[in-house]
């Protein structure tokens, strides 16, 4: 299949190997990876402040950075922008080329879930890793049943990493509480975003786990500043980085 | 209380004592949990929450048909029924009725209306003694708060203040902090109070259109002592209350104690449809700012809320800042939905992370977070954004929209995170710092890896 990737800013700027784990990872499942230029931010920061005007021209130039792409999935490792890149592009252009970008639009965990299952892992993962399941791509993509929903119980992240040899995935209490980064709250509302870190982090740590593995990058930069502080034994890991090192 | 603080100020307060706030917090998750066992415990608990989503849309869509059924069955129950269009006219109406009777002392049970209308002060200021009869209204009255949570009223008070408290004002003994025994203590306290009031007062739950009754839900059942001691009863109630029928109210029932406390229904769930012989009932009907939230269709939908707290208690934030941080009478996710508005600090839409599961949480719906991120947009539309947001947002805008910028700034961000030692630039990195090890900045950004060594060999344009 053709991809192109959408990276992030953030991901671009302060975690280029999980960007680079994603097209290895993509590349060893025998797709066709190209990384369209003239990506920026997904306005995320404006919108969730509510400053629509600041983020239109921003989420416009990301917009069009894949416009007219040939490709037939856009494929994102970070939830929580590929949700707001979804919401804003469809938000400040409604026409047909922005609806086809629109629909190629798959994060990380949810491509390789629901279009291109992983056959089969070559490398076992003989550790604990324990999962953040970050709200965005728990609540809002759908990634899994969030634990405040009594439906249909499924769970793509856990399917995905399930076929990893040796992998032990466990789950920190109260496992799907918000960690508490939310973008700019955590500057805004710098105590309570800390307080909330700080019990993550910790819970975490309480599974006895080598690493933390998520889907949304930003939810683990706040974390890795919290295990840090705290001297936590334990580290952060995107899930693609896990995925990429067992194929 | 300080009003001109905003939320992140109180929050920041509020945190200080690490100890209180994970008491709180666990004191609420535990709620949360229980929840979650009475939800899974109803194997058609999503197909209920969906039923009541669409009833009280419904019923909100047709208004004024089920105001107007209501009225005019609760008439011909013998009921009085009464209009306010705010607060102040709510409380002239309960004020005329109560004097016209000459009460002396009224005694009240749960209402978050009258609360929202400041009602106590109000009688108070006219000679009228209050009593608030729920054991959690009482002990925040006598402390002289309004409540921290919307069903659990004392909820940040720990069981040794309230035993200080009622050493004080109902003179237990010293140091006595045993649950059961101060619950005895209220008890015989209220039991005078009861025994003594001319009139009672209680809030609705629910409005029943097609019968013209009011349900009232209580653990204590302290409205039906208060509503069958005295002849007077009142029941005050917003436009939002009706319901269409008595089936309609049994599909919120199914859930409104299971989502607070995880109770299969309250203990006592009254139904009112006419005074007691010789008695007298009346119902005043509140609008205070609601037939405006439904002109915004997306802030509308918190017209659907049935008052059961579940998303207080799921909500992280509220759980670690704690109810006096919201500015507004009701706090949390719904308290920010309702009370945006009233908000002068314009600061409690972003006391949220917009982690969504109080809409998951919600039994009818309620699409918090959708209405939270409206606020804010809404905020900026009206440039009242908090946090010098509107100073620095353009330029934030304009830096993310311009790659070549937004790298330039991203790349000299990184240099100095990889080059300069973290306590020169952590005063420089505000909150994050403060509370985080700054991020281990990377050599260099994927674009510039990806052209060093992908490009040439790809079909990237
Ligand atoms: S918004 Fe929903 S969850 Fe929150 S109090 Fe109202 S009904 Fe309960």
């Amino acid at each position: 299949m053709k991809i192109a990737l959408f990276i992030p800013c953030l991901v671009n700027q302060m975690m280029p190997d999980v960007a680079i784990a994603t097209l290895s990872l993509l590349e060893k499942l025998g797709h066709e990876v190209i990384f369209p230029e003239g990506q920026t931010c997904c306005g995320q920061p404006m919108t969730n402040s509510g400053c629509f005007d600041e983020a239109k021209n921003t989420t416009l130039k990301l917009l069009n950075a894949f416009k007219g792409v040939e490709c037939e999935a856009i494929v994102c490792p970070a939830a929580s922008c590929l949700v707001a890149a979804k919401e804003n592009f469809h938000e400040f252009d409604d026409s047909p080329e922005a609806k086809e970008v629109i629909d190629k639009l798959y994060e990380l965990t949810e491509f390789l879930h629901d279009i291109s299952p992983i056959p089969r892992f070559k490398y076992p993962f003989n550790h604990t890793v324990s999962l953040q399941m970050s709200c965005h791509g728990l609540r809002m993509l759908s990634l899994a049943t969030p634990s405040e929903s009594m439906g249909q119980q499924f769970n793509k992240v856990e399917a995905v990493l399930q076929g990893i040899e040796g992998i032990n995935i466990v789950y920190p209490d109260r496992r799907d509480e918000c960690c508490g980064f939310g973008g700019t709250f955590a500057v805004d509302e710098g105590a309570v975003s800390a307080k909330m870190g700080k019990d993550k982090a910790q819970a975490h740590a309480a599974t006895n786990a080598q690493y933390v593995v998520g889907f949304d990058p930003s939810c683990l930069l706040h974390l890795d500043g919290m295990i840090r502080r705290q001297l936590l034994l334990i580290q952060t890991r995107h899930i693609a980085q896990i995925i990429d090192a067992a194929l | 209380m300080t009003q001109s603080k905003n939320h992140a100020d109180k929050a920041t307060i509020f945190c200080r004592d690490e100890n209180r706030v994970d008491w709180h917090n666990k004191a609420l998750w535990t709620l949360r949990e229980k929840r979650d066992r009475a939800a899974a415990s109803v194997p058609e608990w999503e197909d209920l929450r969906q039923l009541g989503s669409e009833l009280k849309l419904h019923t909100l869509a047709n208004l004024s048909h089920y105001l107007v059924e209501f009225e005019k069955n609760c008439q011909a129950n013998g009921i009085h029924v009464h209009w306010a269009k705010d607060a102040a006219e709510h409380n002239q109406i309960a004020l005329s009725i109560l004097a016209k009777h000459q009460v002396k002392k009224l005694v009240k049970s749960k209402s978050m209306l009258t609360e929202e209308c400041h009602l106590n002060p109000y009688l108070e200021k006219h000679g009228i003694e209050v009593i608030d009869t729920d054991l959690g209204e009482r002990i925040i009255q006598l402390n002289n708060q309004p409540p921290s949570h919307i069903v659990v009223p004392a909820i940040h008070m720990k069981k040794e203040e309230v035993g200080d408290l009622f050493h004080e004002k109902l003179h237990t003994p010293k140091g006595e902090s045993d649950p059961t025994r101060l619950t005895r203590a209220a008890r015989a306290h209220l039991r005078e109070q009861f025994l003594s009031a001319d009139a009672a007062m209680t809030g609705v739950n629910m409005a029943i259109a097609d019968i013209g009754a009011v349900v009232v839900c209580t653990n204590e059942g302290n409205a039906d002592m208060g509503a069958n001691l005295p002849k007077l009863q009142l029941h005050s109630m917003g436009i939002d209350k009706v319901i269409p029928s008595a089936d309609s109210a049994m599909v919120l029932m199914r859930m409104l104690a299971r989502n607070a406390t995880g109770q299969p229904s309250t203990t006592y769930s009254s139904f009112y449809k006419g005074a007691k012989p010789g008695g007298e009932m009346h119902v005043i009907i509140v609008d205070n700012g609601r037939s405006d939230i439904m002109q915004d269709k997306i802030l509308a939908e918190s017209l659907k809320c049935i008052r059961c707290g579940g998303c207080l208690n799921t909500c992280p934030v509220y759980r670690r800042s704690g109810g006096y941080s919201y500015n507004y009478t009701i706090p949390g996710p719904i308290g920010i939905a309702v009370g945006a508005k009233h908000d002068e600090t314009n600061s409690i839409p972003w006391a949220c992370t917009l982690c969504g599961s109080c809409s998951y949480v919600c039994p009818t719906k309620v699409p918090l977070d959708k209405i939270i991120a409206h606020h804010r947009r809404l905020k900026a539309q009206q440039r009242t954004l908090p946090f010098g947001k509107s100073s620095y947002m353009p330029l934030v805008g304009k830096l993310m929209s311009s790659p070549t910028a937004f790298n330039c700034a991203m790349g000299s961000a990184r240099i100095a995170l990889r080059v300069l030692p973290h306590s020169l630039i952590k005063p420089f990195s505000g909150a994050w710092g403060k509370y985080r090890e700054l991020p281990v900045a990377p050599k260099s950004s994927f674009d510039t890896w990806y052209k060093q060594n992908k490009a040439n060999k790809s079909e990237a344009k």
